[in-house]
């Protein structure tokens, strides 16, 4: 961008240095003449009034001036206009990289609050899937020690059934042996001598004989 | 402590002795005799058993107890066994010779056992009965056992034949219990 101007800039200097040369040198050549020349009577009494003013001298000022005009702007108006360019090259390139840190900061942001929620929707889901796994694990174990418990109670009820048998049973034995113990001191005490013969012979008469 | 192998050996050459004189009963008596004085005399039983009292002196009283009420040969083997100091071993010598003279009869030894004592003619009543049904002879040991409360038990060989009110209430007894254990 710099270039094309700087470019147009030179291209005008040389331009006007032509015409500034064709308008500065008469009007150094006139103001030279005039300075030489008799002062008008103006002059003349500014000069006693104590401010002598040499318009031939100013006008020869002036044409010289606007002859080095485009020296003056070639060597130092075109210099700083160019480093007021860069300058300003300077700072939009700033600018736009400034612009392009905060472009890619929002993407990077905007990147970032994508990835946060796709993780903390992940994590959701995670927890929803444990919480689910958790529920099910609960249910399941629920389950099982339902059965458990059941089982025991029924196993319970069982050794309890068998053990009230067993009880009954002893009960029974141990009314047997009584028995048979009171049967026994009854048949010690009424067994005479006649009824042991009785008890002979129905042994010799009714035994068997192995062998 | 009694060897039975010495004992059976002792009793085996007696036996034939004795069946080649023909005095087996008398030998048999007379063991059973010097037996039943060994059981039943205890000073006579620590005297013939102290191991401290010298051989010739138990030989001595044995001869003076002894040498006229017992054969010869009962004499000869009791003054045998004190001379080796085997008197220890009589009672075994004794009962195989019993043994040995029963199995050359072909007597069988049977023990009844009945809770009041039986008089001769239930004895042979029982041994009558026993003989008809398995024919053979049986040779009779009667004991009485007031704890079989009534009737009479036989034993042989392996078997017995139990005819008692405890025997009956023992049958009864295993009968009502292996009922209720199969019931339950």
């Amino acid at each position: 961008m710099s270039t094309p101007n700087k470019g147009l800039v030179s291209g005008k200097i040389r331009g006007s240095a032509f015409l500034n040369i064709l308008v500065g040198l008469p009007l150094m050549v006139i103001g030279m003449a005039l300075s030489r020349a008799e002062p008008p009577a103006f002059l003349k009494a500014l000069a006693e009034q104590g401010i002598p003013i040499d318009l031939g001298m100013v006008i020869a000022v002036v044409g010289v001036l606007i002859m080095l005009f485009p020296a003056i702007a070639s060597f130092f108006i075109q210099p700083l206009q160019q480093a007021i360019e860069a300058r300003n090259s300077e700072l939009e390139k700033a600018f736009g990289s400034a612009e392009s840190l905060r472009d890619e900061m929002t993407q990077m942001r905007a990147d970032y609050e994508r990835r946060l929620a796709q993780t903390e929707a992940e994590a959701r889901e995670q927890i929803q899937a444990q919480v689910r796994e958790a529920q099910q694990l609960r249910q399941t174990l629920t389950a099982e020690a339902a059965a458990k418990a059941d089982q025991m109670v029924a196993r319970a009820q069982e050794e309890i059934e068998r053990e009230k048998h067993r009880a009954l049973t002893d009960i029974r034995l141990h009314v047997v042996d009584l028995t048979l113990k009171a049967t026994e001191t009854l048949l010690g005490e009424n067994v005479d001598d006649a009824r042991n013969r009785r008890l002979v012979q129905e042994f010799v008469d009714k035994v068997e004989v192995p062998g | 402590m009694t060897d039975s192998r010495a004992a059976k050996r002792y009793a085996h050459a007696l036996f034939t002795t004795a069946q080649k004189y023909e005095i087996v009963s008398s030998v048999e008596e007379d063991l059973a005799g010097i037996a039943h004085l060994l059981e039943v005399d205890a000073r006579f039983r620590g005297f013939m058993l102290n191991p401290s009292v010298g051989r010739e002196e138990k030989i001595e009283v044995a001869e003076k107890l002894f040498s006229d009420r017992v054969t010869a040969l009962t004499m000869q083997l009791f003054r045998l066994l004190l001379g080796k100091r085997r008197e220890s071993e009589f009672e075994a010598i004794r009962e195989a010779f019993v043994e040995l003279r029963r199995e050359q009869q072909s007597i069988m030894h049977l023990v009844v056992r009945s809770a009041q004592p039986l008089d001769d003619a239930q004895r042979k009543a029982i041994l009558d009965g026993l003989a008809e049904r398995s024919g053979k002879t049986f040779e009779a040991e009667f004991q009485v056992d007031p704890h079989l409360i009534g009737g009479v038990q036989v034993e042989y060989g392996d078997y017995r034949l139990d005819g008692t009110l405890r025997g009956a209430l023992a049958r009864l007894r295993e009968q009502l219990r292996y009922d209720l254990l199969k019931q339950s």
